[in-house]
This record gives structure tokens, sequence and C-alpha cells, in this order.
């Protein structure tokens, strides 16, 4: 454990504990405050236990008993508030830090860049913002019982001497015994556990790839060889969590051996010591009374102490990545982007992704504002990627990308991206209604205008259609819709935020045939006095684009008409052929 | 407001009802049960006998200055430590093989069902929950058996059998004692009344926080492409301060109730020194019983605390297995009939369909009044435009939904009739865009007859024109194809399925064609796949381009639920209808060839 606390990242994990701690200055002071006054009643309860029973029970005096009794009720008032403000403020400590953190982590991660996204998978991410948040929380949420254990120890070890040095020692030996078996418990279950995570994870694979290929299990009548899967993960979790309890059998019923070893000792040193007459009965009856009392708190610590690491760990992988910066910023002194007819120009763009070949390679390209261009060639041919550099979803390696004459890296983000709108391929839509979802990029915008997008989308009649119109939920949890549909409603919603520039990246390419006819009449209606950038495989929407760019490897290799290009360029035929838009056998229809 | 809709419904059934059905699924562990329940029975009985060796030792030993029994008793203690230890030992463990082989075969049974059901709840159901049944809910019955169940069982004979050794010490100490006992019951109710609806709140807000962090995380693209950051944050804080509210007010229940546990327990304590004191004095019991109770009462106490923290647990585990069951108990919508027609071989996968409809939900029909003959070995081609019905159409073929009205028969055997294992062994619906499982190529291809030897797998390699390409890979057939095939082309994957089918060597084939468009090449290995697989067979496909349906022996063109044209191709190009003009459209839009 120790080893594990001195890891430069579990010490940054410590630090952001810290941090959060003195964040919390006052939930954190009045939950240790109430924790010590409760720690000091309970230590002090077994004494007046004592007191009870030397000055009232042996010492036969029957007018002390009640009011002694009296501060033993007083005392567990105390004792009652200061548990109640140490579970209270406890958690609200723990559940504060732990949203205040989950915000700062989804604030951050809203903005950190495409790059970034593309690298880690959202289940890290969601397992950082859930499961390591939870570790964190729970360390919060025990710090006030474990400081004022800490404290207790002490006190108790330091009563119990002064009560009996001999005794006081002999129990107090069981602190450092529990802590050493804790610590001990806490390494060998930890790799145990780790391991039962990963079959469990192996077991949620098997039924999330049998629940998406149902059809297939189904079809061929396969379903006792996938329950036979299914088994088979569920013994491995089997066998590797009994080694887990296994450990636990071992070692919990070893923390409630220890204090009752003591307590035999009590009663045969101090027993022997009554009789002798160098203890009174009193004393003799304190000690075991706190030795129970140590029981629960000791158990507690030793958790604390075993839970610490890992909860520190999660706390470095918080802290990790709260501090990756966003690869795309304003540049300090960015200014708006003024007005223009959308006029694109590259020169020398150069872009590899981390530890990558180069995707685009010295390109030089300039689209006149208004004007529209298709980009065409085969997939890695760096189409997607030219598109996503003017609204810096990425940031070229070399080279600048100027917008009407100015170069992007010096516009506002803000103010660049609500010019430059995208229809992506994979069409997302957020839970929420269809109306919503359209004008999630104008969420001021009225009824009407939502309506006119949607129209110009030719999104309106199906939307009409549906029970719920535009109120129908959508989204990972609402109606499902089909490709087509979807991609309709993220036309609309590009549309609605009246870009200088749209991209639309295959945008149509799950539109059935009949409805891309007619969504074609309304893209040029939109693409009217915008400049448009069409990444598609269909050749009747490359020949909306006035203009074809064909890229290869990353460089711009001609550049027309359609006809044109498909008339002198023969690379332009391959390329169409090889995503199966045109056939290389035969003419246009 | 983005994100109101998460989350789904908690509501927990009568808790009895839910546990007695749990507990009736485990009838054949009751034997191990009653094992463990013994082990925890002996190591309760262990720590109870602990406080009356001491008083014991105290009574006759300290009081009456017998260091012989002083000495004895702490050996009684020792022995009585030592049965202590090695019962609990047992008692987790044991427990804890009971509850894990519990939860095992839980999830088998669960999944098993699950799989039984017919495709329409797979069309209704999402993915994730599904998932989340068989881990998420599981665990949480996990959760409750490891941590929760042996403190219940444990717990529950704690405070019985410290009653009956306090009774046994001193019947009028104990019951002034146990005259808080309906304080502590009352306190307890109010608390559960609370607690259960604080806890309520939690499972659902925790749903909604997961389901916006999900959503806040693989929608991330187009919030930033919409310069939508802060609102999507903004909107996040509010789900998540839900989520805190909720916990804060289970906060303050907790932070109500065990104080006043834990001052009752104070009042025990005073209870015990005042009325105990005054007996000791009054000569009515002795000091050692004194002592015994004031070690009783912390034993009295723990369990009854234990038992609310594990109630948190509990609530979760039972909203769980309301779940479960609630898999468990959706039947299936193409039940398998008792007793099955057998089919007359050779089966040659003749198909009827007679005054078919069918709609998902009663009130909109997909399918109207379909009649359709498909002859033996014929191969018909199924077109129209999305959502016209065509798909639907294959499903019933291969009966992964009934139809409304009217029936659909193979060899003139209503599919109704049939056993699910003929059924799927003479009728297969082939996705074209063939869905690989994780696993190595050989699983893949041997999908539909896992025992089949490695000649034959490779000598339908070689007829479906895959054989040098699965050599040429660095493992041949023990290559991994990672997940859902993402190691292998699109083209690939589908020869692949392709492959998988003629292993499955149907009589009747209803093939999905792909959407998507490959390079000319693979076009023309797939197009002699196709054939070898058509090859003495029936077949129906659902088609998506122009070259298929050219080739199909017929064109069945489905529009609005019903067949609109039915011919050759061309005879309907000739006809100059509905599918002359849809032929028309695909050439336009380049996905002919």
């Amino acid at each position: 454990m120790t080893t594990t606390l001195r890891d430069p990242a579990v010490r940054s994990g410590l630090r952001l504990l810290g941090r959060t701690l003195l964040q919390y200055r006052r939930e954190s002071m009045f939950s240790v405050a109430s924790a010590l006054l409760w720690m000091t009643v309970v230590v002090l309860t077994p004494y007046l236990t004592k007191l009870v029973i030397d000055r009232a029970i042996d010492g036969e005096k029957r007018e002390m008993l009640l009011p002694l009794v009296g501060l033993v009720v007083a005392a567990g008032v105390l004792k009652a508030v200061g548990i109640g403000g140490r579970r209270f403020f406890a958690f609200s400590l723990s559940y504060r830090a732990e949203t205040d953190l989950r915000n700062r982590i989804f604030e951050h991660l809203q903005r950190l860049a495409f790059s970034f996204h593309d690298r880690v998978p959202t289940g890290e991410l969601l397992a950082r913002s859930s499961s390591d948040l939870s570790q964190v929380r729970l360390i919060f949420a025990m710090l006030p019982i474990s400081t004022a254990n800490l404290v207790m120890f002490v006190v108790v070890v330091i009563v119990l001497v002064a009560l009996d040095p001999v005794l006081g020692l002999l129990s107090a030996l069981t602190v450092p015994a529990l802590l050493f078996l804790a610590n001990r418990y806490a390494r060998r279950v930890l790799k145990v556990s780790w391991d039962v995570q990963q079959r469990l994870a192996d077991l949620s694979n098997v039924v999330e790839e049998v629940v998406a290929g149902v059809r297939v299990v189904k079809s061929y009548g396969q379903e006792d060889q996938e329950v036979g899967r299914l088994s088979r993960a569920a013994n491995r979790i089997f066998t590797r969590t009994m080694d887990m309890l296994r450990l636990r059998s071992i070692y919990v019923p070893l923390f409630e051996l220890i204090p009752a070893v003591a307590t035999v000792l009590v009663v045969l040193v101090g027993g022997r010591r009554v009789v002798e007459g160098s203890m009174t009965l009193g004393d003799f009856v304190a000690f075991t009374q706190y030795l129970v009392a140590l029981q629960f708190p000791l158990r507690i610590t030793g958790w604390f102490f075993a839970e610490l690491p890992r909860a520190a760990a999660s706390a470095a992988r918080v802290t990790d990545l709260l501090r990756t910066a966003p690869d795309i910023r304003d540049l300090d002194g960015a200014t708006s982007l003024p007005d223009g007819p959308g006029d694109v120009r590259l020169t020398d763009v150069s872009f590899s992704y981390p530890d990558g070949p180069p995707v685009l390679d010295g390109v030089d390209l300039h689209i006149p504002g208004g004007s529209s261009v298709a980009l065409v060639g085969s997939t890695g041919s760096g189409k997607t990627t030219l598109a996503y550099l003017l609204p810096r979803f990425y940031d070229p390696s070399n080279g600048s990308v100027r917008i009407d004459g100015i170069d992007i890296t010096g516009v506002l983000i803000d103010d660049l991206r609500s010019e430059v709108a995208v229809v992506f391929e994979e069409t997302f839509l957020f839970s929420a209604t269809i109306g919503e979802n359209i004008a999630f990029g104008n969420p001021d915008a009225t009824e009407e205008q939502v309506r006119l997008a949607a129209r110009l989308a030719q999104a309106h009649e199906f939307i009409a259609d549906l029970e719920d119109g535009y109120e129908t939920v959508v989204g990972e949890r609402g109606y499902s819709m089909s490709g087509g549909q979807r991609q309709r409603i993220a036309l609309a919603r590009a549309i609605l935020r009246d870009p200088r520039i749209l991209i639309l990246d295959d945008a149509t390419s799950s539109v059935d045939a009949i409805t891309e006819g007619e969504i074609r009449a309304a893209l040029e209606q939109v693409m009217e006095g915008r400049t448009t950038i069409i990444i598609a495989h269909r050749t009747s929407t490359l020949t909306l684009a006035d203009r074809v760019i064909l890229l290869d490897d990353g460089k711009v290799v001609a550049s027309g008409p359609h006809e044109e290009l498909l008339a002198s360029v023969p690379r332009y035929r391959e390329v169409l052929a090889e995503s199966g838009v045109f056939p290389a056998d035969e003419g246009a229809p | 407001m983005m994100y109101a809709r998460f989350g789904g419904d908690n509501k927990v059934e009568r808790p009895i009802r839910l546990l007695r059905r749990a507990g009736g699924y485990g009838k054949d562990l009751i034997g191990p049960a009653a094992g463990a329940m013994a082990a925890t029975v002996a190591s309760t009985v262990a720590r109870l006998a602990s406080p009356l060796v001491i008083r014991l030792g105290i009574d006759k030993g300290v009081i009456d200055r017998d260091l012989r029994i002083i000495t004895n008793a702490t050996l009684i203690l020792i022995a009585v430590l030592v049965v202590q230890y090695v019962s609990q030992r047992v008692s987790v463990y044991s427990v804890a093989w009971v509850a894990e082989r519990y939860l095992r075969s839980m999830r088998v049974r669960v999944f098993r069902h699950l799989i039984s059901l017919d495709m329409g709840f797979f069309g209704r159901s999402k993915t994730g929950v599904l998932v989340a049944r068989m881990t998420s809910d599981i665990e949480s019955l996990t959760e409750f058996a490891n941590q929760g169940a042996v403190s219940v069982v444990s717990s529950v004979l704690m405070v019985t059998g410290v009653t009956g050794a306090m009774l046994l010490v001193d019947v009028t100490l104990a019951f002034s004692v146990l005259a808080l006992m309906p304080l502590l019951i009352v306190m307890s109710l109010v608390f559960r009344r609370y607690a259960d609806r604080a806890y309520q709140a939690i499972r659902e807000q925790i749903g909604q926080v997961l389901g916006a962090l999900q959503e806040g995380i693989s929608g991330v693209r187009v919030v930033q492409a919409y310069t939508q950051e802060g609102r999507q944050a903004i909107e996040f804080g509010r789900v998540n301060q839900r989520y805190f509210e909720a916990n804060l007010s289970a906060a303050k229940a907790i932070a109500s109730y065990f104080p006043a546990v834990d001052l009752l327990a104070s009042l025990g304590i005073a209870l015990i020194l005042f009325v105990g004191g005054s007996r000791v004095l009054d000569g009515d019991m002795s000091f050692g019983s004194l002592v015994a109770f004031l070690l009783y009462l912390g034993y009295f106490f723990e369990p009854i605390v234990q038992l609310s923290n594990v109630y948190n647990l509990l609530q979760a585990a039972l909203a769980a297995l309301s779940k479960l069951f609630g898999i468990l108990d959706t039947r299936t919508a193409v039940p398998e009939v008792d007793r099955p027609t057998v089919l007359a071989e050779p089966v040659c996968g003749e198909v009827n369909f007679r005054g078919v409809s069918f709609g998902y939900d009663p009130e909109t029909s997909v399918l109207e009044d379909i009649d359709l003959a498909i002859g033996c070995g014929e191969r018909v081609a199924v077109v129209g435009e999305t959502g016209g019905g065509k798909s639907t159409l294959a499903k019933l073929a291969v009966r992964f939904h009934d139809p409304t009205r009217g029936s659909v028969s193979i060899d003139g055997v209503d599919l109704r009739e049939l056993s699910f294992a003929a059924l799927r062994r003479h009728v297969a619906l082939v996705p074209q865009e063939g869905y690989l499982f994780g696993g190595t190529l050989r699983d893949n291809l041997a999908f539909a007859r896992p025992d089949i030897s490695d000649e034959e797998i490779w000598s339908v390699c070689a007829t479906m024109g895959i054989g040098d390409w699965v050599r040429g890979l660095p493992e041949r057939l023990d290559t991994e194809v990672r997940e859902r095939g993402s190691r292998l082309s699109s083209g690939e994957r589908q020869l692949v399925a392709l492959a998988r089918a003629l292993i499955a060597d149907p009589a009747l084939i209803v093939l999905d064609e792909a959407t998507s468009n490959l390079d000319p090449e693979t076009e023309a290995r797939i197009e002699a796949a196709l054939s070898v697989l058509f090859e003495g067979r029936t077949a129906m496909v659902i088609a998506h381009r122009l070259q298929t349906a050219r080739r199909a022996d017929r064109v069945v063109l489905v529009d609005g639920g019903r067949i609109v044209e039915e011919g050759t191709h061309d005879d309907l190009i000739a006809r100059d209808g509905a599918y002359a003009r849809l032929s028309e459209v695909w050439k336009g839009t380049g996905i002919a060839s």
C-alpha cells in the first residue's frame, strides 16, 4: 500500500482529493468536528460505566446511581448529535464533491477536440465520470469517521495505558494487527476483484453481441450454442468470484477474532489483577467495554486504508482527464469573422493524425464564395479530413485555411462554427423531440422557422405524419427512425443554422433513391448563395456541385465539372467505380 | 428540456412475492443453503456464548476470588473463539457459494429465455437495456447476495439469540431493555417508508445521469459543430443536481435514523446500569450478569444498524428482480407447437403465402392480403420502396413473426405446425451484409453446424471462391475476426456470410441483399458465390439492385403492403408501370449497373 501511495499518479490523485476538501471547507470541518464529538463521547461512555460500577454499584452507594446514569443518558444525546452531524455532513460533502467533479468532467469533455474523442472510447469516459467518481466519493464519505477513528485509537490507547499499563499495551496491540491484516487483505483482493470486473465485461460483450446479431442466431436456430457461450462466461465469473470470496471468508472473521482475543486477555490478566486487588472491578469492565467499542471503528479504518490507494488512483485518472488541454482553442486576441461571401482558400495544407501517415499533403484549394464543390476520392483519401478543417474540428499540421481572407485560427471558434455547418455522415439525434433536435443549434428558433427548415430538408411530411408530429421524442430511447429520416432531420438542423458554408459529409447516403430525388431539388435551393462542400458517392449528388475536386493520397489531382473529369481523367472513373458510384463499363444512362 | 426523458420504471412490486418467486428458482440449492444456514447459526451461537462465559469468569472467578475458574473461563473462551472463527469462515464462504451459484443459474435462465423470444421483442427493445438486464441488474443481486445476505441472516439470528440470552440471564432486566423494542420498530418503519422513496428517486436519477453522460459524450461532435457546449453543460448540470438532491434527501433520512438508533442504545446502557445496578445492589442479580448484559447490548443494536445499512442494497436487488422477472414473464409471440408436423424428405422449399396480412401493432397493417407462391427451385426477387413491406415479407417467410391473418407454408405445411429445429434446418434468412460474431473465422463459418469437419469447411470455401483468401490469412480458419468482423472488408464479410449459409444448407434461402456498394471485382465474386448458393435451392431475394431483379426468374413488386406487379423483369419493363419507373430511378442514382 505504501508503495502505491508513493506512485506519482496516485499522489496527483491525492492532491485532487486535498483540493476538493479545501473547496468544501465548511462541510469538511463540520463533519470532522461532529465525528470528533461522537468519538469523544464514545471514549467517555465506558469511563462513565466504570464510574457507575465503581462508585455506585461496587461502592454500594445507591443515591449515586441515578445521577451517574443521568450522565450516561446525557452522553448518549451528545453522541447521537455527533453521529447525525457526522453522517449528514459527510454525505453532503461527498455528494457535493462528486456532483461538482462530474459537472467539471462533463463540461471539459464537451470542449475537448475531435482528436481526443477519436482516441478515447466512450466507455472509458463513462467509467471516469461514474465508477471512478464513486470511488472518490467513498473516500470523502469515509474521511470524517476515519479521522475521528484515528484520534480515537490514540486516545483509547492512552486511556487504557493509564488504567493499566500492561493490559493497555496488550489491547493496544490489536490496532496495528488489524491494520496490517486490512492492508494485506486489500492487496490480495484487489487483483482478484479486477479479474472479476474483467470477466463481467466479457459476459456483457457476449450479451451485446448476441442481441445485436440475434437475426443470425435465429436464422440458423443456434440459440443453444449461444446459451452455451453465455453459461461458459457465467462460469468464469463464478470461479473467480469464489476466489475473491474465499479471501473474504479468511480475513473478515479475523477482523472479529482479534478484538475477541484481546477480550480474552483482559479476562485472564484483568481477572487475576482484580483477584489480587491491583485493579478495580470498574476498570475491568471498562476495559472490556473499550474493546467492544473499538471493534467497529477498527474495521472501518482498516477498510478506509484498504480503499485509499484505489480511490487515489481513480482520482488520478480524473485529474488526468481534467488536465488534458483541448487541442483546439480560441487564440488570445481572436476576433469575430467579418461578413463575406464564404470564400475558402487552403494554402499548402498538410495534415496527419498523431503517429499516422500524412492524410493531406500540401493541398492548395480555392472555393469561391457561393460556389459548390464535391470532394471525391477513395476511402482514406482525406476528403472528410479536408472538410473538417474548415470548422476547425482539426487544425492543419502545416499551411493555412482562410475564410473570406481571414486565417481561421485567429477567429473565435463559436463565431467560426456558427458560419460553417456540418451534416455528419452518422446522424446523431439527442433524446429530445424532433423539434428540439432540429433547433439544436438555434434553441431560440420559432416554430415556423423549424418547420420551414424541415420542409426544405424534405422532412416535414413524414414528421407531420407521426402521431405527435414535431413533439415526437427520438434518440436512443425514443422513437426509432430510418436512416434516411434521421439524415433529413440532421439536414434540417444545418439549414436552420443558415450558415455561410455548408458541409454535407455523405449526408444523403441512407436516403432511398426516390427521396434523394426530392432532396436534390431542396438542396439546390439551400445551396443558393452559400459555399457548399459535398462529399458523396452517388452520381446524382455529385452533379449538384459546380465543380468536382478529385483527391488521391492527400493531394488534389484534378478539378473541374463532373462531365469534364469523367471524359478526361481516368483516375476519376476508377475512383467512382471503386466506390460503386458509377458503372465502369458503360456510359452514363 | 433536453434529457428529460431518460430512465425507466423502477417500481417495485410486493417484496414478499418477489422474494418467494426468487426463492422458487433456487430449489436445487436447498441442501447447500441449509448447510450455510447451519454454519451461520453456529457462528452466531458462538458469539452469543462468549458473554455468558465472561459472566461465569466474573461471578465465580473474579468476585469469588477463584483463580482456577478464571483460567478455566479463559480456556473455554478460547475454545469458543476458535469455534466462532471456523464457523464464521465456513458461513461466509458457504453463503457466498450458494448466492453465486444461484446468480449463475439466474444469468443462464434469463438469457435462455431472452434468446427464445420473438424478433418483435428484439425490435422493440434497445440493446443497451437488454445488456443492462444481464449485467447491472444481476450485479445488484450479487451485491446484495455478497454484502447483504449474510448480514440479514446473521442479524436476524443475532437479534433473536440476544433476546433469548438476555431472558436467560435475567428476565426482569431483559424486559426493561426489550421495552425499547417497540420504539425501535416504529422508528425503523418510519425510516423505511422515507428511505424507500429516497432510494427510488436515487435509482431514477442515476439512470438519468448516466443517460445524459452517454449522450453528451457520443454526441459531442454535433455539440461542437453547433457550438452548444455551454448549453449542454448547463443542462447536464441540472440533471446532475437532481441526482445530488435525491442523494441529499436520503442522507437526511440516514442522518436522522442512525443517531436515533444510537440514542436508544445509550438509553439501553442507562437502563441496564440503573435497573441492573439496583438489582445487583438488592442482591437479585449477579455482577457478572450486569457485565454480560452490557456486552449483549452491543450485539443487540449492531445487527439492527447493519440491517438498515443493507436496506438500500435490498431495495436495489428487489428492483432488479422485478425487472428480471419482467423478462421471464414476457411470452414469445411465436410459440413452438406441441406436436410438430414432420416435413417429408427431401424438402424442396416451396413457399406459399395465402391471404397473409400482418402489422407490428394491431392498428397499422404492413402487409395486406398477400398471395404469393414460390415453386421448388424458383428464384424470386422482391422489390419495392423502403417501408413498402418487402422486408416484412421476408421475416414472415422464416417465421420471425406470425401473420395476423392467413398462413405461410413450406412444402404445404404451415410454418406454425413445424418444430423450430426443423424450420431452422430447412429455411434460413441470410442477411448478405453478414453479421459476424467475435471469435475465429471457423466459428463464424460453422455457425449453423458447429460439429462440421475442417475438410468440409475448406471444401465449401473452395466452392464459394474464398479458399485462396482464407489460406492467405495469417491463421487461416483460426484467424480472429475481431469485433463484428472489423478486421475484414465489407466484401469479405459478405462472402463469409454466404459461405456460412452454404454450410447451413437450407432448402429455402431468404436473402436480404446488401445495400452498400462494392468495387466491381468483389461484386463479381459475390455474384459467383450467390449462384453457387442458389443452386438447387428455392430463393426469395429482397433485392435492392436492378441487376439482382433482372437475374431472378420472377420479380414481385411490393408497395403499400400489397403486391402491385408480378412477372419477369422483361415483362414488367414492357408493361411500363411502377417497376419500370423504379428501374429508371435505380439507373439515375447510379446504384444500378
